[in-house]
């Protein structure tokens, strides 16, 4: 299993996603970075940040930013893994190997999940860290650090938070199945994004661990419907 | 094991519309069997079918006597196929595009992707990105890639698409090499009839989703289909002639003045004579044999006469 998901980062160029994946981070650890010291968010009148509400700390910006940006990084390559393949029937050729076509689709969907989650939880440590050692320079931060990065039980729920939200990105590929569209799969992911307000596992649902397990276990449903579509059907 | 590909009353229905029915054909070991049929007969559908891409509705494929189901994997690792145009990572080079299908496959042989581009004069153009080729080196990429492997059963769906001369006779010549020295058993589908002339031990004929007829060559280029040709300008007296003093009822009035003698007990001496003591001027007299083109277009054309009186 392992190799053929090693396969699919091969055949699919996985250097090119590693790159994007860089990019992307460091764009958010700066965004972030900005919003605490250099107060981006801030109204200029008052020099407090004018979207935040009361108690708002800096988690509420890195997980609402991180999970955003990496569940429409996880779409797009669901588009690219999956959807693309049947466009331009690869899939077909993919079919015709000594390999059952669950045995395919489970890889193709962990190769996919696998890359995204490694990512988003390596941003959310990145955006954090950053922050904290901004903290060591400035004395002022637009918002308060309400995370300790010396507690394990952060490290372990940054890690769960992850893993559900590139879980719900199996909706938007399953959508795209679907509608045989990579345009519809990536266009439902930011709906999916409007849906949930934005608070997939986040700051406001942290407490809340109910919302977010449902939400995974509906992801994993549709993960496993789209296994059983290309089991089933001829494709042509 | 005798027949490495036999299917039994095979059906495929469509959105409703059968494109196969109650198709049966048996592919011998070691053989080149040619799969005929206009455009729309059923050649590819039958061929995934056979791969295991689709699904039939009814009937079975035995594929070297095991019954082919959903889930009989192995046997797809003994077949090596191109169907329809062949489909690449377009992104990956052409070498990359083999090794994959090795890891695929589980087919681990040194340099085996390297002959198989150096086979179809590929080396040249192996490390461009397959974006980047002609539909002819597709084509070739596709024939390498089904080969590579080394199946048992080689299946090619139209494989002379967009060859020249030169590449045809290319693909001609190593599909002859891989079944003498090393007895793949391979499934053709063409329409360039004059190829798989060339080429099969067996052919078989489907129109409209319906195995028309499964012959080999032998008896194709034997006996039942040999015929003398008679051209003469005076069409009408000939065939009383022929009816009254020979005797001969076979015979049917082609088009400009010829007239085709299917009984084989009269010979060609005979019916100059016979013709000439009748003041019958004969332009030509010939003895010949029906290419398979000719019969080709019989069996369709007779097919679809009988198609027409049922409706």
């Amino acid at each position: 299993m392992f190799k053929l998901i090693k396969l699919e980062w091969q055949k699919h160029k996985i250097s090119k996603y590693i790159a994007g994946a860089a990019i992307l981070i460091a764009v958010l650890a700066i965004f972030n970075f900005a919003m605490a010291f250099l107060g981006i968010a801030d109204d200029s009148a008052t020099g407090v940040p004018d979207m935040a509400l009361k108690h708002m700390g800096i988690s509420t910006n890195v997980e609402l930013l991180t999970d955003i940006s990496f569940l429409i990084f996880a779409a797009v390559m669901h588009a690219t893994f999956i959807i693309s393949e049947y466009k331009n029937k690869t899939m077909e050729l993919m079919f015709t190997y000594p390999v059952s076509r669950k045995k395919i689709m489970l890889s193709k969907i962990a190769a996919v999940w696998i890359f995204s989650f490694v990512s988003l939880a390596a941003a959310k440590l990145i955006c954090y860290a950053v922050v904290q050692l901004g903290m060591n320079f400035y004395q002022n931060s637009s918002f308060p650090m309400d995370v300790s990065l010396t507690d394990p039980m952060f490290y372990l729920t940054t890690l769960l938070k992850s893993a559900s939200t590139i879980c719900i990105s199996f909706i938007a590929l399953f959508i795209g199945m679907t509608a045989k569209s990579s345009k519809a799969a990536i266009v439902s992911s930011f709906l999916l994004i409007v849906l949930m307000q934005g608070n997939i596992g986040g700051a406001s649902l942290r407490e809340n661990i109910f919302i977010p397990s449902i939400l995974t276990v509906i992801s994993l449903l549709f993960a496993g419907i789209c296994v059983r579509m290309a089991e089933k059907k001829d494709i042509t | 094991m005798k027949d490495v590909l036999k299917t039994s009353h095979l059906t495929k229905t469509v959105d409703g519309k059968e494109i196969l029915s109650d198709l049966n054909m048996s592919v011998h070991k070691g053989e080149i069997y040619g799969f005929l049929g206009p455009n729309g007969a059923g050649k590819t559908t039958t061929m995934k079918l056979v791969t295991n891409l689709w699904k039939p509705t009814s009937g079975e494929i035995e594929l070297f006597g095991d019954k082919l189901g959903p889930s009989s994997h192995d046997l797809l690792k003994r077949m090596g196929s191109m169907i329809e145009f062949p489909v690449f990572y377009e992104e990956l080079s052409g070498e990359e595009n083999l090794k994959l299908h090795c890891e695929y496959m589980g087919y681990y042989s040194p340099d085996c992707v390297g002959s198989a581009l150096d086979m179809l004069d590929l080396t040249g153009a192996a490390r461009q990105h397959v974006k980047s080729y002609s539909l002819g080196m597709k084509q070739r990429l596709g024939i390498a890639r089904a080969v590579l492997a080394k199946p048992e059963l080689l299946i090619l769906d139209e494989p002379y698409n967009g060859l020249d001369p030169a590449g045809m006779k290319k693909i001609r010549d190593l599909l002859k090499t891989l079944c003498d020295e090393y007895g793949i058993t391979i499934l053709i589908s063409s329409h360039l009839l004059s190829e798989v002339e060339n080429l099969a031990d067996t052919i078989g004929i489907i129109h409209h989703g319906h195995m028309l007829n499964e012959l080999s060559m032998q008896e194709i280029s034997e006996g039942s289909l040999a015929y003398i040709e008679l051209v003469t300008s005076d069409v009408k007296h000939t065939s009383y002639i022929l009816e009254e003093k020979l005797s001969v009822s076979d015979f049917k009035v082609m088009d400009e003045g010829e007239i085709r003698i299917y009984d084989s007990s009269i010979s060609t001496g005979t019916l100059s004579r016979v013709l000439s003591q009748n003041n019958v001027k004969i332009d030509a007299l010939k003895r010949k044999n029906d290419s398979l083109e000719d019969y080709f277009l019989k069996l369709t054309a007779q097919s679809e006469g009988e198609g027409k009186s049922y409706v």
